[in-house]
């Protein structure tokens, strides 16, 4: 379980490893705080993303044959979840709104969120391990977020390149953030 | 045959679940909210640069509605808006368009910089730590700190080294006075007609400002002697234009010697000659 967890989160960083979710990695980086309630947002859909979709692949899907169906059905699932959420959310947790609920519609169709579903499938993971995945990877996002979200600052007030001022500066770090990581590949055997 | 009825349906199924169970949650977890703050958020321009001192324009519409902010802050949107605004809410409103208007002249040939600065590339940093770049302790430090709040576009670096403003995007929204390190922006009612010093050097010495910029103004009281009105006042060693009382006449502007003494609605907001941008 752990192995799982330390994967998802270090080794094979969503962001830095894969490479997945990077809209939202440069678009919600530009502060701190925002980066922060951005990864937590995703956390928070990610596992009911994975709770909602494990059991009606397995019990569903599968036993009415219709396994291919999986990306349509997720897709759609998943949206419409982050929809009622963010209702439930306006309703009775205002407070939860105010501080999450401007991310929830950036993370309807978030490409991180929906690999995470996909690969509990196709890693055949039982319902524990696939929560457990689904949150290491998306503290393994918050992490990422967070270290790039720093080194903005940083790069706010350097004297950058003319012809890399921007996104493709941001790339430059991510790389370097991502090489970094790659210390990690021989932690977990 | 099969398999494809087999996805029909239970797709078609899915759809109709999930769309009646958002139906359903959606009048379930109503939020109740005063019709009122939707009807002003609906007049608002939804920039959300904040401008009107609240979180957003919901924030603003929420206080609109609750009577807690009257209906003419959103410089955004300018008379119109309040107008609209307030006739939602009931009140009566006076807004003035107001635009920004950089109080300096000191163009890179005219202003001369104090040394070559190696530091932070913005304003505030360079102000911070040198005090200004220019010889001219009141100028434009030129580094755009301006141009990056602006959230219209109505900013943009010239390649005279001085921010410009463009009149038409500009709604006076005030983030540009309130960033400026050397507060150089003044705001400005777009219909003012008269003229106006581009220059807030407050050195006495004629010396002191011929040294730093040729385009700053030396104190020589040209303009308050000509001014046939007898509407221009030195305040803090900038002469002051009374828009009460003048009538653009462009007396003072002939006279001036150093050229900093400008028409607004000729060569600020009229001006005709773009500065070319840089990139």
């Amino acid at each position: 379980m752990t192995k799982i967890f330390i994967i998802a989160l270090l080794i094979n960083n969503v962001v830095l490893m894969r490479f997945l979710a990077l809209c939202s990695y440069v678009g919600m980086t530009s502060d701190v705080g925002q980066s922060v309630g951005m990864g937590f947002a995703v956390t928070f859909v990610t596992v009911l993303a994975t709770a909602a979709t494990w059991p009606l692949y397995n019990f569903v899907l599968l036993p009415l044959g219709l396994g291919f169906l999986q990306i349509l059905v997720f897709i759609l699932v998943i949206a419409s979840l982050v929809q009622l959420v963010e209702f439930y959310l306006k309703k009775n947790v205002p407070g939860l709104y105010a501080a999450m609920g401007i991310y929830l519609p950036l993370i309807t169709t978030n490409c991180a969120i929906l690999a995470v579903t996909f690969e509990n499938i196709s890693n055949g993971y039982s319902f524990i391990e696939s929560i457990v995945y689904a949150v290491g990877v998306s503290l393994g996002y918050l992490l990422a977020m967070v270290l790039l979200a720093g080194v903005r600052i940083r790069i706010k007030n350097s004297p950058v390149p003319k012809f890399l001022k921007g996104t493709p500066i941001l790339f430059a770090a991510t790389s370097l953030i991502a090489i970094a990581f790659m210390g990690f590949s021989g932690l977990v055997k | 045959m099969t398999t494809i009825l087999i996805t029909l349906g239970f797709s078609a199924l899915l759809a109709f679940v999930l769309g009646a169970l958002l139906g359903f949650f959606r009048e379930k977890f109503k939020v109740e909210r005063d019709p009122l703050v939707d009807e002003v958020r609906g007049a608002l321009p939804g920039a959300n640069c904040g401008g009107c001192g609240y979180p957003g324009c919901d924030g603003y519409a929420e206080a609109v509605a609750a009577r807690r902010a009257a209906p003419n802050l959103c410089s955004a949107g300018g008379s119109k808006t309040a107008e609209a605004v307030a006739k939602i809410v009931g009140v009566e409103a006076a807004a003035e368009d107001l635009v920004s208007v950089l109080l300096c002249g000191g163009v890179k040939e005219k202003a001369l910089d104090k040394g070559s600065y190696v530091g932070l590339p913005t304003c505030r940093g360079a102000k911070l730590s040198t005090g200004s770049v220019k010889a001219c302790a009141w100028g434009c430090q030129g580094f755009g700190d301006c141009v990056e709040v602006c959230k219209f576009d109505a900013l943009s670096m010239g390649e005279d080294g001085l921010p410009h403003v463009d009149y038409d995007m500009c709604t006076g929204c005030g983030k540009c006075a309130e960033e400026c390190p050397q507060r150089l922006f003044a705001m400005v009612p777009k219909a003012r007609k008269g003229s106006v010093v581009l220059c807030s050097n407050r050195n006495v010495l004629k010396a002191n400002v011929m040294k730093a910029c040729k385009a700053g103004c030396i104190k020589c009281e040209a303009c308050v002697k000509i001014c046939p009105e007898a509407c221009i006042a030195m305040v803090n060693g900038i002469p002051v234009t009374d828009y009460a009382k003048c009538t653009s006449c462009g007396k003072c502007v002939e006279k001036c010697p150093t050229k900093c003494y400008r028409l607004l609605e000729v060569d600020v907001m009229g001006a005709k000659k773009k500065v070319p941008v840089l990139a």
